[in-house]
């Protein structure tokens, strides 16, 4: 067997579910450690020290954000969090525990992958917050300065706190009340107006077609996706 | 029929018929006899029984017996009866009253129970349509899933990886489509039995609109569409998980029933305290018939086509509703069809200078 590219650990009571992550998973390289329930997950994920962890929310002994919380507690590994789309609380109850993103079922392989890959870049090559370019954009953080097509474009110190929380998780999801906190700070977690009004004009300043965003996404009623490479 | 004070509503009733009867028959006194007195009260009882329950029957034959002996019976002006024929009188007005009243309270409780069995009978069919409409929905994807999987379990070493690659994604279509009619099932279902509380939240049109037409970039790939939105559009307090599923909806109806290449157009205006949301097409328009139609439970918007099952409008509606608002279906001049819903609009907080000039970090 080739070298693989790292551990993954799956915490589902499905094994039909863990049958096609497996074979799937497996296919592309990873090693799979598999968890059929909460309790088991929590212990495993502290026994095998995966690379990454997927988790079902939906789990029979414990729930999933407990899980997370129980990961999070010691380890910064990423989390990648599998729900149903009837546990949209409990999502994003997931993501502010830690998690780092989701997929919800059912989903395609393809999809899966891609998140396992971000995540798992991310977690080997954190991004620096310096920079960051996509399309015909890049910015520069340190030094403030941002230009589309060659053309030096203004950013107020908000929108650029924006990009930058964005930034640091490239990629992947970051909820609305993540960046409300970080960027204007706790008390604001309930103004999520600030977002639309804000994401709005970061839309119109860095996208060709703000209504057809390419790279800053909404996941409604989640949060928000900066995507550097397109869709 | 028994709201509080409809009781008061019918001694009133019975008192003003009484009255009624009284200046009727004192009218009639200097040309009638007091026979004929007698059965204008018997009149007043009747339709007091037609009209109200049994204790303000007998409270009318009381007064009338009652009025008829002070103001008719000699001697006029007291309550004392000199001809003991009054008394039957009396007991027939009573008994004309009881026996009416009870005929009429049967014939409504008859009545109400014959509209309890009409609603019943609806609800009933209402629900064997949507069973067997799901059912049918789901038999079609099922068997494909059943067959294909089953030549892939049974033969598959003898096909070749062409066929075996076809039946793989007939599989993986059909599975999608099951998908998709379940999560509606389920969002109607959750929608029908008030289990919903909307997360109202500040949310975008524009910004709704765009998570939609990337989630559905694939279905929307056959049709030109186009969004036409005032740059100063405010935002809206919704549920915008909802509002993206009746937008998704919407939009995926239009590609469904119209050719490919056909425009599909979004377009939104706020005017006083109200957002119009329009999704047109300009595709073959919907057939004649009545257009609040399309919004029930089970309707095809005629043509029926791949997963055709009307429940989309009808979540639509459920979720328009859920936030105060009206969502309507309009044949647009030439040919083609608008579907437009409103949303409330309230005044937006201002953002706080403060915040706008935090500390460059």
């Amino acid at each position: 067997m080739a070298e693989t590219r790292g551990t993954i650990l799956v915490v589902e009571d499905e094994p039909d579910i863990r049958r096609f992550l497996r074979s799937s998973l497996g296919g592309e390289g990873y090693k799979v450690v598999e968890s059929p329930a909460g309790q088991r997950g929590a212990l495993d994920a502290g026994l095998h020290k995966p690379d990454l962890v997927i988790v079902d929310l939906g789990l029979p002994d414990l729930d999933g954000v407990e899980v997370i919380r129980r990961i999070r507690e010691w380890s910064p590994m990423p989390i990648l969090v599998v729900s149903a789309r009837t546990q949209e609380r409990s999502k994003i109850e997931a993501l502010d525990a830690g998690a780092d993103d989701y997929v919800t079922k059912p989903f395609g392989v393809g999809e899966l992958l891609a998140r396992v890959r971000v995540a798992l870049r991310h977690a080997i090559r954190p991004p620096s917050g310096k920079a960051l370019s996509f399309g015909d954009v890049t910015i520069d953080f340190e030094k403030r300065v941002a230009t589309r097509a060659g053309a030096e474009i203004h950013l107020t110190p908000i929108e650029f706190r924006l990009l930058g929380c964005l930034t640091r998780h490239l990629g992947m999801v970051v909820t609305q009340r993540q960046l409300l906190s970080e960027v204007w700070g706790p008390s604001h977690v309930e103004h999520t107006h600030y977002l639309r009004i804000y994401m709005k004009q970061l839309r119109e300043k860095l996208e060709p077609d703000p209504v057809r965003p390419r790279h800053l996404l909404t996941e409604t009623g989640i949060g928000y996706r900066l995507l550097a490479d397109e869709p | 029929m028994s709201w509080p004070g409809y009781r008061w509503v019918g001694y009133g009733g019975a008192a003003a018929a009484a009255v009624a009867a009284t200046l009727i028959g004192l009218g009639m006194r200097p040309h009638f006899e007091l026979v004929n007195i007698a059965m204008v009260y018997l009149l007043a009882v009747v339709a007091v029984a037609l009209r109200f329950t049994r204790a303000p029957t007998i409270l009318t034959s009381v007064l009338s017996v009652a009025a008829f002996d002070y103001f008719f019976v000699p001697p006029s002006g007291t309550f004392s009866v000199e001809d003991p024929q009054y008394v039957v009188t009396f007991a027939i007005m009573l008994g004309v009253g009881l026996i009416v009243s009870q005929l009429t309270s049967s014939v409504r409780a008859r009545a109400q129970a014959q509209a309890r069995l009409v609603l019943e009978a609806e609800t009933e069919r209402i629900r064997n349509a949507l069973l067997s409409s799901i059912s049918h929905d789901l038999r079609t994807p099922l068997a494909v899933i059943f067959g294909a999987s089953s030549s892939l379990v049974e033969r598959g070493e003898s096909l070749g990886p062409d066929e075996r690659h076809a039946l793989a994604r007939s599989i993986f279509d059909h599975a999608g489509d099951m998908s998709e009619l379940l999560a509606k099932v389920l969002e109607m279902t959750r929608l029908q039995s008030g289990g919903i509380v909307l997360q109202r939240d500040w949310a975008s049109l524009s910004e709704i609109l765009g998570a939609v037409l990337q989630r559905l970039r694939e279905r929307l790939a056959s049709h030109m569409v186009m969004i036409e939105l005032p740059d100063d559009l405010p935002l809206v307090r919704v549920d915008s998980v909802l509002i993206e599923q009746v937008l998704a909806n919407l939009l995926e109806n239009a590609a469904k029933h119209t050719p490919p290449r056909t425009l599909v157009r979004v377009r939104a205006r706020a005017a006083g305290d109200a957002m119009t949301v329009s999704v047109e097409d300009f595709g073959p328009g919907l057939p004649d018939g009545d257009l609040e139609q399309l919004f029930g439970k089970f309707e095809r918007g005629g043509g029926g086509g791949r997963g055709g099952m009307g429940l989309g409008l009808a979540i639509c509606r459920a979720v328009v509703r859920l936030h105060g608002g009206t969502i309507w279906a309009e044949r647009l001049a030439g040919a083609g069809t608008a579907f437009n819903f409103t949303l409330s609009l309230e005044p937006v907080p201002a953002i706080a200078a403060a915040d706008c000039a935090v500390q460059s970090g």
